[in-house]
C-alpha cells in the first residue's frame, strides 16, 4: 500500500497545478500570437515534433546529443569524485588542486569551446564541456562530502584503531554519499548544457546543430521541437536523480 | 582477555592555546592509577578537564606534561592493536548502518573475521534483541547508547572509557542504563574509567570516585566505594551510600571548585 501523506499530496497538486499552468500559458500566447511570430503554440510544436516524416531527423540527433551527454556525464562525475578523493588524501594536493578547479570553472564555457575544437575535434567538444561542467560540480561536492563525518564519528575510528584507507571507506565515504548524490542531481542539467553549447560550435550532429540551423533560417517549430527534447531529456534526468537522493537521505537521516 | 591491565596517569597536565594566544591550563598536574579490572569514576564540574583526561587515554590528545602509559604502554599502542573501548555521550552511531552492523565496525577496523556469535550475544546483552537490523534514526537514545556500549565492548577491550554515556538522557532511562552497565560490566572485570556529572551514576557504578576541581583541573579527593558487588539498586538508599553521596557532593561544592 502506498500511504501518500498530505503534505505530499499538497506538493503534488501544486506542481501539477503550475505545469499545467505553464504549458496553457505557452499554448495561450502561441495561440493569439501575443509575442510574435517566434512564439509558436505548444499543440503546434507538438504536431511538428511527432510528424513522422520527422522521426529519423530528431532520433538521429537526439541519439547524437544524448550520448555526448552521458558520455561527458559519466567522465566528469568519475573525473571529479576521484580526484577529490585524492585531494583528500594527499594533503599536499588539496589546495592545488582545489585552486585548478576553480579557474578552470571561472573560465565561461563559451570561451573554452573553440579551443575544444581546434585541440580536439568537432565532434567531442560537446562531450569535453559537458566533462568539464560535470567535473566541478562533483568535485566540490565530493570535497564537502568527505569533510562532513563529524568530529565524534572521527574520534571512535581513532580509538578503535581504524587506519586511513578503512576510515575512507567505512566512513567518510559513506558519509559523503549524500553529498555526491546532490551532487550528481545538480550535475544532470550542466552536462546538458555543456553538450549543447559544444554543438553549437561547428558539430555535425545533434540537438544544438539543429538548434543553430534552425534560428539562421528562421524555423521556428523545429527550433522550439529542439529545445523541447533537451528540457524534457533534464528534466526527467533531473527528476530521476532526486529520487535517488530521496532515498539516500532517507536511509543517512 | 582482560584483567591485567593497569593504567597509571603519571603527573599529566594539558594546555590549550586560546586564539589570542593566551595559554588556558585545562589540567594542571594528575596522578591517577587505575589497576587491573577496577572501575574508576572520575567526577567534576563541567569544564575541569575531565574529558580532557579521558581522551588522553584515548590517544585523542596528547598531555602537555607527563606522561600517560597502559601496562607501560603509550594509549596510541593500544588503540592501534584494537584493546581500547570507548562510549562517548554522542553515541556516534554510523546513521547509514543497522545496529548490527554499527556492532560489526570494530571487527572491521581490526580487520577481523566477524564474529557473529559474539555479535548476537552482546546484543542480547545489551537487551536489543530483535532490533538487530534497526537503524540508530529509528531507536530512542537509550537503545542507541546501549548499541554504543555493545560496539565498546565487541572485541573484549582491554580497557573501557565511558565519556558521560548516559548525560543526555532522562533520570529514570539513565538509571535502567546503569543497573545494566553494571550487569554487563560484571561479566568481564575490564579496567574502566567513567566520566560524569552524576554523584549517584559514579558510587553505583564505580571501585573508587574520584573528584576534580575546576579549571586548572586537579585531583581534590579519592574515595573508596565499599559496596560489594553486584549491587543492587537497594544500597542506592542505604545511609552509608547517603553518606558517601553527601561527602563527594560537598567536595564538588568547594569554592575551589567553582567553574
Amino acid at each position: 500500500m502506498i500511504r501518500i501523506s498530505k503534505r505530499r499530496g499538497q506538493d503534488i497538486a501544486y506542481g501539477a497545478i503550475g505545469i499545467a499552468a505553464f504549458l496553457g500559458l505557452w499554448e495561450y500566447i502561441g495561440v493569439n500570437q501575443l509575442a510574435g511570430l517566434t512564439w509558436p503554440p505548444l499543440t503546434a510544436v507538438l504536431a511538428f515534433l511527432f510528424d513522422p516524416s520527422r522521426q529519423t531527423l530528431f532520433v538521429r540527433a537526439t541519439s547524437a546529443s544524448f550520448s555526448m551527454v552521458g558520455a561527458g556525464y559519466v567522465a566528469g562525475g568519475v573525473l571529479g569524485i576521484v580526484l577529490a578523493a585524492v585531494a583528500h588524501l594527499v594533503s599536499p594536493l588539496k589546495e592545488g588542486l582545489g585552486r585548478l578547479s576553480s579557474v578552470i570553472h571561472s573560465i565561461p564555457s563559451i570561451a573554452l569551446a573553440p579551443l575544444f575544437i581546434v585541440l580536439l575535434s568537432k565532434e567531442w567538444s560537446g562531450m569535453a564541456i559537458a566533462t568539464l561542467n560535470v567535473y566541478f560540480i562533483l568535485f566540490i561536492a565530493t570535497q564537502s562530502g568527505l569533510a562532513a563525518a563529524t568530529r565524534a564519528h572521527h574520534d571512535v575510528f581513532t580509538v578503535l584503531g581504524s587506519n586511513r584507507f578503512t576510515r575512507l571507506i567505512r566512513l567518510e565515504a559513506p558519509a559523503a554519499l549524500p553529498a555526491i548524490v546532490s551532487g550528481l542531481k545538480y550535475a544532470v542539467p550542466a552536462a546538458f548544457i555543456g553538450a549543447i553549447i559544444g554543438e553549437w560550435f561547428g558539430a555535425t550532429r545533434g540537438l544544438g546543430l539543429l538548434m543553430v540551423s534552425a534560428m539562421q533560417n528562421f524555423q521556428i517549430p523545429l527550433l522550439w521541437s529542439a529545445v523541447l527534447i533537451t528540457s524534457a531529456g533534464s528534466l526527467m534526468s533531473f527528476g530521476l536523480m532526486s529520487l535517488v537522493e530521496r532515498f539516500v537521505y532517507a536511509r543517512y537521516r | 582477555m582482560s584483567g591485567g591491565t593497569s593504567i597509571l596517569l603519571d603527573h599529566v597536565g594539558k594546555d590549550f592555546e586560546m586564539d589570542d594566544g593566551r595559554k588556558v591550563v585545562a589540567v594542571e598536574d594528575v596522578r591517577l592509577e587505575i589497576g587491573a579490572g577496577e572501575f574508576v569514576a572520575l567526577i567534576g564540574p563541567s569544564g575541569c578537564g575531565k574529558s580532557t583526561l579521558l581522551r588522553m587515554l584515548a590517544a585523542l590528545e596528547q598531555p602537555s606534561r607527563g606522561r600517560v602509559t597502559v601496562d607501560g604502554e603509550a594509549p596510541e599502542e593500544l588503540s592501534r592493536n584494537h584493546r581500547l573501548g570507548v562510549a562517548f555521550q554522542d553515541h556516534a552511531l554510523l546513521p547509514w548502518l543497522s545496529v548490527e552492523a554499527n556492532v560489526e565496525l570494530p571487527f572491521r577496523i581490526a580487520s577481523r573475521a566477524v564474529d557473529h556469535a559474539r555479535i548476537a550475544e552482546l546484543i542480547a546483552l545489551v537487551g536489543l534483541k530483535g532490533f538487530e537490523k534497526a537503524r540508530p534514526s529509528q531507536l530512542s537514545g537509550g537503545m542507541r547508547q546501549r548499541v554504543s556500549i555493545a560496539r565498546a565492548l565487541v572485541l573484549r577491550p582491554d580497557v573501557l572509557l565511558l565519556d558521560e554515556p548516559f548525560g543526555a538522557l532522562d533520570a529514570v532511562t539513565r538509571r535502567q542504563m546503569n543497573l545494566e552497565l553494571q550487569r554487563i560490566w560484571q561479566e568481564q572485570h575490564i579496567s574502566t574509567l567513567l566520566v560524569t556529572h552524576s554523584v549517584d551514576e559514579a558510587l553505583f557504578l564505580s571501585d573508587r570516585v574520584v573528584v576534580m576541581s575546576g579549571r586548572p583541573g586537579n585531583i581534590l579527593k579519592e574515595v573508596s566505594v565499599p559496596f560489594g558487588r553486584p549491587r543492587d539498586p537497594e544500597v542506592m538508599r542505604s545511609g552509608e551510600f547517603h553518606r558517601l553521596e553527601d561527602e563527594l557532593t560537598e567536595a564538588l561544592e568547594q569554592p575551589g571548585v567553582a567553574a
